[in-house]
């Protein structure tokens, strides 16, 4: 679990100091990073309130950059079926981007799902831990990292890292690469829609090439 | 937008809401069989979506605008720790080369530039 972990504390401290420059209290940086638990809308949301916007248009917009973490939750559904339903209520909290992309395989490779529960929950406790004191730290210090040193950049360099074992086969390959293209592609969406509908784009190639392959296992033999 | 009431109202809105969609499937699918179709797609979901993360990360360097040249040193760095991700399979690894590979690209580009 360290590596997500590495790839949450930057982010974290980015928005501390975000919080701390539109002029939130402690209080309210605090509590946001613990209700919301998530760099994309906290950093949204900060964005919008600086900029006067409307409660219903930060509100609508926080949850289309959320709509990711409902293909998140289908992927993780089938693996957390067989837990009892407070189990799978607490569980949910915990889905964040890292959280997802490091449990899923461990999922995968587990013997039974309680194993990869466990894992999923202590990855998911550490990385909320982890999420409050990275933003605290911003709040309270400010950027005390030099721009410079471009730490920002271990982010992707994490999902990277995650990405790499999740491309199995010649579909997921073709996944990734669809979804690559279209959100450079889909960039000029609103409210970030180009992410969860890159997802989406990906999912559906990944399909169509899982497919041909069958036709075509099916002509030879 | 500045009270701090809509604010609280706001965090717990936008809160409540992240947690509806993490828990959607998830708790309908614990009740209802999935479409065989869906089961097909999920296996998909990790690599679309991480990859979806990952691109404008490296190839935008202002939003919007994308710098695909050797001038912009996350090319670069991001090819380095692709090849030690696939080779090595290494996390750590992946995060230290890529780091690496960035802080010397910046410090080349910066020692060339007349």
């Amino acid at each position: 679990m360290t590596p997500p972990l590495i790839g949450i504390l930057p982010f974290g401290v980015v928005c501390g100091v975000a919080a701390q420059s539109i002029g939130l209290s402690a209080v309210e940086a605090v509590g946001m990073a613990m209700i919301v638990f998530s760099g994309a809308a906290q950093i949204l949301a900060m964005q919008l309130i600086a900029a006067g916007a409307p409660f219903g248009v930060i509100v609508l917009t926080c949850l289309v950059v959320g709509l990711r973490l409902m293909m998140y939750s289908a992927a993780m559904a089938p693996h957390l079926k067989p837990l009892p339903a407070r189990w799978r209520n607490l569980l949910a909290f915990v889905l964040t981007d890292q959280a997802f992309a490091a449990a899923i395989q461990r999922f995968r490779s587990a013997a039974h799902p309680g194993e990869g529960a466990s894992y999923f929950l202590g990855t998911g406790a550490v990385l909320w831990i982890a999420w409050l004191v990275s933003n605290v730290a911003g709040y309270l210090a400010g950027n005390v990292i030099p721009a410079a040193w471009s730490l920002n950049f271990i982010v992707p360099l994490c999902f990277l890292a995650l990405l790499v074992p999740a491309l199995e086969d010649r579909p997921t390959r073709i996944a990734a690469l669809a979804s690559g293209v279209a959100v450079v592609v889909l960039e000029p969406l609103p409210m970030r829609l180009s992410l969860v509908c890159a997802g989406l784009v990906g999912v559906a190639a990944g399909l169509a090439a899982a497919r041909a392959a069958r036709v075509r296992a099916g002509r030879a033999r | 937008m500045t009270g701090t009431l809509t604010l609280w109202a706001l965090i717990v809105a936008i809160g409540a809401l992240n947690y509806v969609s993490r828990l959607s499937f998830i708790a309908l699918f614990a009740k209802l069989p999935m479409p065989p179709l869906v089961a097909r797609a999920l296996r998909f979901v990790p690599a679309a979506m991480l990859t979806a993360i990952i691109v404008p990360a490296v190839v935008f360097e202002s939003p919007g605008a994308v710098a695909l040249g050797w001038t912009n040193p996350k090319v670069p760095a991001v090819l380095v720790a692709s090849f030690v991700a696939w080779r090595f399979r290494s996390v750590t690894g992946t995060m230290a080369s890529g780091m690496l590979a960035l802080w010397f690209v910046q410090w080349a580009l910066a020692a060339l530039r007349p």
